[in-house]
């Protein structure tokens, strides 16, 4: 009997190599695609997840080391895709290409579940491991700022 | 929903080609319409246009990408009967927002109501959606007028459906918002209810046109059609490609460009469980071709990649071992510093020298650049006896059809590209070597297969933007005018990756400094030799990079040296431009005009007031047709340089998106700070030495400045803006550092890592 991973509330068997990085059992074992590839050594953040509600980079992560946890991709993120994160990413217009923005609003989500009202050094701080080409950065800190703000409005 | 699927495969079947004009006719014919319809059968309106006087670029020339044809039909607007509108869009999306600004002036004019708009990427067809390759800013300068003309035609033919059901006049109907309403009674008829009647509608041959105040979408913020998708990763992209039976590659090249396999020990690799074969690539020698690798196919893209690593690999490297970028560079800017090839002329650099009252010169130098856009080369494609299909993130589908049918020895229309959203690409894309291996790979394994690149693969054996050297000298009359300009540029072309044998710049590739808008009266432009030693691509804004660095910072040293300020000094030589054309003429207006609203912004005239160490440095430059100019203020404190705000101003003429453009400048200057102060690509013994993003540092979050963009009122005909904002950023923000601290950066990265 293999070992069971939590994958947005649903629980899956980690039935491969349990070296295997979570990022590849997402995308090539469950179809789960929102999760991206970028770098393969945790140096861009495209490819993060909350384990447990931390971020965390999947490319880097074995699927063994998460046997009995919780893990929540950006299909998983809000059941109606309402979470203030993504209502503030559209409402700022965001994403250019996209490809980095799962794991950007991935990391701004366990940002603001820990510190509910960051500075903008802060948010340098937290975010500085997620790479964007296209050059989104000044909207994501805009973003993340404003989503604080409703989340503080509605708690 | 299957409306719009029948009314596709009518389009497919042919229904578009009759009616091909007369091939003497002329091509530019003014706003003469070349709309025709198609399909009608099963009820909904599909209207397709033609494509007038296509020529090509002079860069699409010189990758044998131009077509001389003058018509290209396509079939972009299908109006089905419950009012969907589906709208193709046949240019490549890679960020850039092409697929929200075409279909918007397409809707605009059609008086469609945005939300019941979808947008899909068109499969690769270019006699059916004309010019497909995307590069050079060229999607709005070349779409802008036919897709307005096709959305103004299903309006016409609209609004004549609904005179015909009232039996009324056209003059007493008009349309709004997916409705046309009759001025007469009030009453109004849905587009869907429409949809079929329309489509027996004449074609009308000259649409009228919106004029700008009735715009509806054009010059309005509208969002990205797809962001909604973004947010909740359900967004498809070249990566994300799944279907039944699909496996897996890792790839592994030959680190130097023109080496070959010597040996290969695939037992270790085999032996991995879920490992499917080994394939070998050979180099194909077309220019898109692969550079030749190894790949490992597996059930997973992990296991692949694990495999990969327990190869035996060893390579006969060839002679672009003897590349060392360190003291390439050094060659260059020894061969721009002594005479070089003439390629363009004009007075007499020599008799305005001689009468100089101060000469100036300076050298400049730049790095190769990778592209590294964050999704790296994937695709997915399944070679069958009968059958290639291929989805890819790709900036040019017709060149997958043409590299692909040359390997598989197959017609390119046999070839079906389905063309996915790139995630960034940068001008990567518009090279199709990834996915000719896996087209190699899918042939001799008999399955799809599913090819990703590692970044360190993305890296190492890429398309490179040039490392450069240009020198120039200048001579300044006693008024401080600029009266000659020897410019040398040494670089190896994009030309090399087409004809190897090049060993510098051809004329051509120095035609933006012969024609840059400052257009001196005594000028000469010569290019050193150069000859290239790993593959040279289109890289986000090109040789604008290099040109626009050399421009902007070396008019920032002669203002200096002349005693002026820099924004009354480049004033003085757009007055003094020796306008060698009427285009000329508006181009030193143009770039006049940008300047003075990114000087205003910036509160150039209050520099004076910023604290110690802070100093705002200015650059503007003419490339892809549009016109950019920067105010970079940066703060210098011993070795460290903070960017603090970028104003931006820009002329592209006719804004179709307001939100896109801004965002294109966002991103330019993002891109500009990182080839500006850190990003360079370094090669030893003729392989690359960075691998990721460790130590090919692209700018991060906690560096990002203040932009502020501002946009030239201008009623000119709309262009580009994916790559203009890239140039200005490096010399701004060079003559900013000068300005606040005397330290001039000649050489980009100014803050180079060293690996």
């Amino acid at each position: 009997m293999s070992e069971l991973i939590t994958i947005n509330g649903q629980a899956h068997e980690i039935d491969v190599d349990g070296d295997m990085p979570l990022l590849w059992f997402l995308r090539d074992k469950l179809e789960f695609t929102g999760t991206k590839f970028g770098c393969g050594s945790g140096l861009c953040g495209a490819c993060t997840v909350h384990v447990d509600g931390q971020a965390t980079r999947s490319c880097i992560t074995p699927v063994a080391t998460l046997a009995g946890k919780s893990i929540t991709t950006i299909e998983g993120l809000s059941e109606n895709g309402d979470h203030p994160l993504q209502k503030a990413w559209l409402n700022n217009k965001v994403p250019q290409c996209g490809y980095c923005q799962a794991g950007q609003i991935m990391n701004a989500a366990s940002l603001l579940a820990v510190n509910a009202a960051p500075s903008e050094e802060e948010i340098d701080t937290a975010m500085q491991g997620n790479i964007c080409r296209c050059g989104t950065y000044q909207r994501i800190k805009k973003a993340i700022g404003e989503a604080a703000q409703e989340m503080q409005e509605d708690a | 929903m299957s409306k719009v699927t029948d009314l596709d495969n009518n389009a497919k079947s042919g229904q578009l080609s009759s009616n091909r004009p007369n091939s003497e006719q002329p091509s530019n014919a003014g706003r003469r319409s070349f709309m025709k319809m198609a399909g009608v059968a099963g009820g909904g309106l599909v209207l397709g246009v033609s494509l007038p006087g296509y020529a090509g670029s002079k860069t699409e020339k010189m990758a044998g990408l131009a077509s001389e044809s003058t018509f290209n039909p396509n079939a972009f607007i299908h109006l089905s009967e419950n009012g969907d509108t589906l709208i193709y869009c046949g240019r490549c999306e890679m960020g850039q927002g092409i697929s929200t600004a075409l279909p918007s002036a397409v809707a605009d004019e059609m008086e469609a109501d945005w939300s019941r708009v979808r947008v899909e990427q068109a499969d690769g067809d270019e006699d059916k959606y004309g010019p497909q390759a995307t590069g050079g800013s060229a999607s709005i300068v070349r779409m802008y007028q036919p897709m307005r003309e096709a959305g103004a035609a299903a309006k016409a033919m609209l609004i004549g459906a609904a005179a015909k059901v009232w039996k009324t006049s056209t003059d007493n109907c008009y349309a709004q918002a997916h409705f046309v309403y009759n001025k007469l009674n009030k009453q109004k008829l849905g587009y869907g209810e429409l949809a079929s009647l329309a489509a027996n509608m004449p074609v009308p041959s000259s649409p009228v046109l919106k004029s700008k105040e009735e715009f509806r979408y054009i010059g309005h913020a509208l969002p990205r059609h797809d962001q909604d998708e973004v947010v909740i990763g359900k967004r498809m992209y070249g990566v994300d490609t799944k279907l039944p039976g699909l496996k897996y590659a890792a790839i592994t090249h030959c680190p130097v460009l023109g080496g070959k396999l010597k040996s290969l020990d695939q037992s270790e690799a085999l032996k991995v469980k879920g490992v499917l074969g080994v394939v070998e690539i050979p180099r194909f020698d077309v220019p898109y071709g692969s550079i030749g690798g190894v790949a490992v196919v597996a059930d997973n893209s992990w296991t692949a990649q694990q495999a990969l690593k327990k190869l035996k690999i060893s390579w006969d490297l060839g002679e672009n071992q003897v590349y060392n970028t360190k003291a390439y560079k050094q060659q260059l800017v020894a061969n721009v510093e002594k005479p070089a090839q003439v390629t363009h002329e004009r007075g007499s650099v020599e008799q305005a020298f001689a009468k100089a009252k101060q000469k100036v010169s300076a050298t400049y130098t730049g790095g190769h650049l990778s592209h590294s856009p964050m999704e790296p080369n994937a695709s997915v494609v399944w070679v069958q006896d009968n059958s290639c299909e291929v989805w890819a993130a790709t900036q040019s589908p017709a060149d997958i059809q043409k590299v692909l049918a040359q390997y598989l020895k197959r017609e390119p229309k046999d070839i079906l590209v389905h063309v996915t959203m790139s995630g960034g690409a940068f001008g990567r894309k518009f090279k199709c070597d990834y996915v000719h291996e896996a087209a190699v790979i899918s042939q001799k394994m008999k399955m799809p297969i599913q090819l990703i690149w590692s970044r360190e693969e993305d890296m190492r054996t890429g398309y490179y933007h040039s490392t450069s050297a240009q020198h120039i000298e200048a001579s300044l009359d006693e008024n401080g005018k600029v009266t000659g300009w020897l410019h040398r540029a040494a670089f190896p072309s994009i030309g090399s990756l087409f004809n190897p044998s090049l060993d510098r710049a051809s004329k051509g590739s120095l035609e933006d400094v012969a024609m840059h808008p400052f257009a001196i009266e005594n000028f000469r432009a010569e290019s050193g030799e150069a000859k290239a030693h790993t593959r040279i691509g289109w890289y986000r804004a090109v040789y604008a990079i290099f040109y626009g660095f050399a421009f902007g910072t070396f008019a920032d040293e002669l203002a200096d040296k002349a005693g002026k300020n820099t924004f009354d000094f480049l004033n003085q030589l757009y007055d003094d431009s020796s306008n060698i054309n009427d285009r000329q003429k508006e181009r030193a207006a143009r770039s006049k005009g940008a300047l003075a609203l990114a000087a205003k912004k910036a509160g150039w005239d209050q520099r004076d007031k910023l604290p110690k160490g802070q100093g705002i440095g200015l650059a503007v430059h003419y490339s892809f047709n549009s016109y950019v100019a920067m105010a970079v203020r940066v703060e210098v404190k011993g070795e460290n340089i903070r960017v603090l705000k970028v104003d931006c101003a820009l002329d592209c003429g006719q804004i179709l998106n307001v939100d896109g453009a801004t965002a294109q400048m966002e991103g330019a200057v993002v891109m500009g700070m990182s080839l500006a102060l850190s990003t360079e690509i370094s090669f030893k013994d003729g392989a690359v030495v960075n691998s990721n993003f460790h130590d090919y540092p692209v700018m991060r979050i906690s560096d990002m400045p203040e932009v502020a963009v501002h946009m030239v009122e201008s009623d000119h005909k709309p262009t580009g803006l994916g790559e203009p904002g890239v140039a200005p950023f490096a010399p701004a923000l060079s003559n900013a550092i000068f300005a606040a601290s005397g330290k001039r950066y000649r050489d980009l990265p100014m803050k180079p890592l060293s690996v």
